[in-house]
């Protein structure tokens, strides 16, 4: 009874780690960029989806309407501001770049903000679903799971089926040979850093509900961000989809079965050992390091 | 070679001076060890990221296992705090040949997360172990050292300052070593090296060796100092990050560099926190002290220091990527 | 019957899918000069990285002076005598030239000083004696390939493994190349030649082996490939500098 009730709350927290995941791998694979803020950019998300709440009182799940926008024009500044200046530099220094970054942007909310936690609670926060014999689902976690598939394959459709889409994977499977091709690499990587901040602020804005809400809160999910990637495959978008729900079912079983003390513990455990063992994940190619 | 001696010496000599010179101020004291404990652990560092080229992310961990090994000792099985601290080298290094083994097959973005990973790992399963004094730390009482009471500062300030020349020293040492050739061989190029016959593993691991035994003395000493340790001051993320800030904005790879880090970042950050900048602001009248400007500033800068790091470290990153003792070349 | 200085035997490489190496097999006698050519992607420096241990073979054995060395470690294959050059130039960029050669020295010197004498010998006959203090990365092209030369032969090798060591060389700089690799056969170096440039291989080589998609197309003296039917059709018609 536990095992199936973990199983299920588990795929349901990994598909909103699953767009986590996916926007990293996107931006790893069109950039070959390790992206330090990540977490930080969820956090924004975070914040934008309470204060969208608190003040203009709109639904989490609506404000997405504005926070995908608003978080894919600051990713792409981003990019064309900072990032791209150190493109060709040691990828070193590009993790230390983001690192910046993400200090800036944690402590500048926390300046802004401070450090007390705020909650986000709507009418249905608590609510659950009983769906039989004792098993229930956390409603807000229901919804959130519904919105990711739902974006995903939006992000599915577009990646496979519209012209920048596919020139996006093009990119990202041959950054070279794409530029030889004639497809402008310059803004595949400030589309796909927009695109990649828009699903971590996304993924913000949909755990909002369910989390403490602080400058710090994005922290903990840049290790599992990476995580994911990995185990996923870098680059691949559906290996981070997989990836994600894979992470949440882990997490999940060894809150239940150890504590919760000890989840991240576990799921770290598992990142070294898909870095030992299969680097390139489950989709990646063989032999990228 | 001797003139860099000569002027390590020197510094040493100066550094030395300082407190007697300066007066008993115990607060000043207690920043120039901060300033000593950055700079020699930014040195430590060092020589596995500027010399050999690989950017550990976790060495926070050497650091708390120095630190709670120490205490560990000293508090529960009443240990002379110099064989404590010895103790505490062993646990780092196992914990380095562990690290080792996994990390340094891996390449590029891969290492810097694995070895974050580790340290988190080292992080989290001391907070969850009572043995390590889980979320409350652990709490020593006075500490002596045959018959000298450690409760004073300057004790912690030459001690500080011995391990930073000593990390100086073996940084000088292996720059003019084969080892220390094989380690910028690898920096430079991994599988050129290897071709040349580097056992690339054995040679990364010896720089790691070092330089987690060196950080881990600085979190014994930091320990038997302070007398109070927990998770978030000994083995935190922030000060992995803090480390690896220092030696870039004063110039990896350069012998100086994490020194002058140092010497700039720390006093900033003291500044900052104390409110000293706020202060003379206001005091040569460029800021109100109750114009909405001025009360922000009082309230806000205190918690600001992580904020200028930021800003500090992104338009390093853009403007002197090589830091700057790095614009004087390699050799400093 | 003499024992090859090393004995290919039947190498395969695959990635993934793609055989990259099939079936491979010749050997390299003492004091020999062999070249190892084919079109581009035939295979060449895959065959180079499987023998120096960069690549696993998936099947095969490298046997060197009498031992198989196939799980050995690059750095292992360096030591046991057998050392390469590399395609794209890898000078130690922010190292000088004293220092890059010096490296190599190491691994067969027991001092410093013994390094630097090793690493000083190298760059005199090399011709770098003058760069000796510049740093590795600020070299022209040409320079870099010396270098590559002197800081190879520093370690010392039975066998010396070069990697199209005249790409991207004019022909001054590449005579200049060929010429210290004429003395360095002349004091009785064993060599395997990478090369595209015909007239280099077929002035210096005792023998070729020509590899084409993966396989070894043919093997012979220089005289016999320049009028092999098979090896003509494979450089697509053209017979290169004959």
């Amino acid at each position: 009874m536990f095992f199936l009730q973990s199983l299920l709350s588990g795929i349901l927290t990994g598909g909103v780690y699953a767009l986590a995941g996916i926007g990293m791998s996107l931006v790893f694979g069109v950039m070959n960029i390790s992206n330090f803020a990540h977490g930080d950019l969820m956090m924004l998300g975070m914040y934008l989806a309470y204060f969208a709440f608190t003040l203009l009182h709109i639904d989490p799940y609506v404000s997405l309407l504005l926070i995908i926008p608003i978080s894919f024009l600051f990713g792409f500044l981003i990019e064309k501001v900072f990032i791209r200046q150190i493109i060709h530099h040691p990828h070193q220094n590009q993790i230390l770049l983001t690192v910046g970054l993400g200090l800036i942007m944690s402590n500048s909310t926390l300046l802004a903000f401070t450090s007390d936690p705020k909650i986000l609670t709507t009418s249905y926060s608590s609510s659950a679903i009983n769906i039989f014999d004792g098993i229930s689902l956390s409603v807000p976690l229901l919804l959130s799971f519904i919105v990711t598939c739902g974006i995903t394959g939006i992000l599915y459709m577009f990646l496979s089926k519209t012209t920048t889409g596919l020139a996006l994977m093009a990119t990202s499977q041959n950054r070279e040979a794409a530029q030889l091709m004639g497809i402008n690499v310059a803004k595949m990587s400030a589309i796909a850093f927009g695109l990649g901040t828009a699903l971590a602020a996304t993924a913000g804005a949909l755990i909002a509900p369910t989390y403490y809400i602080h400058p710090m809160a994005g922290h903990s999910f840049l290790l599992k961000a990476f995580t994911i990637c990995v185990l996923g495959g870098l680059g691949s978008v559906f290996g981070a989809a997989i990836g994600g729900i894979i992470i949440g079912i882990v997490e999940a079983m060894a809150s239940t079965y150890l504590s919760t003390d000890w989840k991240d513990v576990v799921v770290f455990i598992l990142f070294l050992a898909v870095l030992l063992f299969r680097p390139e994940g489950l989709f990646g190619k063989k032999g990228e390091q | 070679m001797n003139k860099q001696i000569a002027i390590i010496a020197l510094m040493a000599g100066v550094a030395a001076a300082l407190p007697l010179m300066t007066g008993e101020n115990p607060y000043f004291t207690g920043v120039m060890i901060s300033v000593l404990m950055m700079a020699a652990l930014s040195s430590a560092w060092n020589i596995l990221g500027g010399y050999a080229g690989q950017y550990s992310f976790g060495h926070a961990a050497y650091f708390g296992a120095g630190a709670y090994t120490t205490l560990i000792f000293i508090s529960r099985f009443n240990l002379n705090p110099l064989l404590s601290i010895v103790a505490g080298i062993i646990v780092a290094g196992i914990i380095a040949l562990i690290t080792g083994s996994i990390v340094f097959r891996l390449r590029g973005h891969y290492f810097g997360l694995a070895s974050i990973a580790v340290a988190e790992i080292v992080r989290l399963s001391v907070l969850n172990f009572d043995f390590t004094g889980g979320a409350q730390g652990i709490l020593i009482s006075d500490v002596s050292l045959w018959g000298f009471d450690l409760n004073s500062k300057n004790p912690f300030y030459y001690g500080m300052l011995i391990v930073l020349v000593v990390t100086l020293g073996i940084t000088l040492f292996l720059r003019k070593s084969k080892t220390g050739y094989y380690l910028q061989a690898i920096r430079e190029d991994q599988d050129a090296a290897a071709s040349l016959g580097i056992n690339l593993s054995f040679y990364k691991n010896k720089a790691l060796l070092i330089s987690a035994a060196l950080t881990s003395v600085l979190g014994s000493l930091y320990a038997v100092y302070i007398r109070f340790i927990d998770t978030t001051a000994v083995l935190d993320l922030r000060l992995s990050i803090e480390i690896i800030l220092t030696a870039i904005i004063g110039g990896v790879g350069t012998l100086w560099g994490p020194v002058l880090g140092a010497v700039l970042l720390v006093p900033l950050a003291e500044m900052l926190r104390s409110n000293v900048i706020g202060d003379t602001l206001v005091k040569f009248g460029i800021v109100s002290a109750s114009s909405g400007l001025g009360i922000f500033l009082k309230e806000n800068l205190a918690h600001a220091h992580v904020l200028v790091y930021g800003i500090i470290t992104v338009l390093c990153i853009l403007y002197l990527p090589k830091g700057i003792l790095g614009l004087f070349g390699r050799g400093k | 019957m003499n024992q090859h200085l090393l004995d290919i035997r039947h190498i395969c490489k695959q990635f993934g899918g793609n055989a990259a190496v099939s079936d491979v097999s010749f050997s390299v006698d003492e004091k020999q000069i062999i070249g190892l050519i084919g079109p581009n992607g035939a295979g060449k420096t895959t065959l180079f990285n499987c023998i120096t241990g960069f690549y696993p073979v998936t099947s095969g054995d490298i046997i060197f002076n009498n031992k198989k060395i196939n799980s050995l470690r690059p750095d292992q294959v360096c030591h046991s005598g057998m050392a390469r050059t590399w395609q794209t130039v890898k000078p130690l960029a922010s190292l000088t030239v004293m220092e890059n050669v010096m490296i190599g020295g190491f691994s067969v010197a027991k001092s410093i000083r013994e390094a630097e004498d090793i690493a000083t010998e190298q760059l005199l006959l090399v011709g770098l004696t003058d760069y000796a203090g510049k740093s590795a990365g600020s070299l022209p092209i040409g320079l870099k390939k010396k270098l590559e030369l002197a800081r190879v032969l520093a370690t010392q090798p039975k066998l010396l493994l070069l990697d199209e060591i005249c790409g991207g060389l004019n022909i001054t700089e590449t005579d200049t190349i060929l010429s210290i690799i004429r003395d360095i056969r002349n004091k009785g170096a064993t060599i395997v030649f990478i090369e595209h440039d015909m007239k280099a291989v077929t002035s210096l080589c005792d023998w070729i082996v020509v590899l084409n998609s993966g396989e070894k197309l043919a093997e012979g003296t220089p005289e016999e490939i320049t009028h092999n039917p098979d090896v003509i059709a494979a450089y697509l018609g053209g017979s290169q500098n004959a």
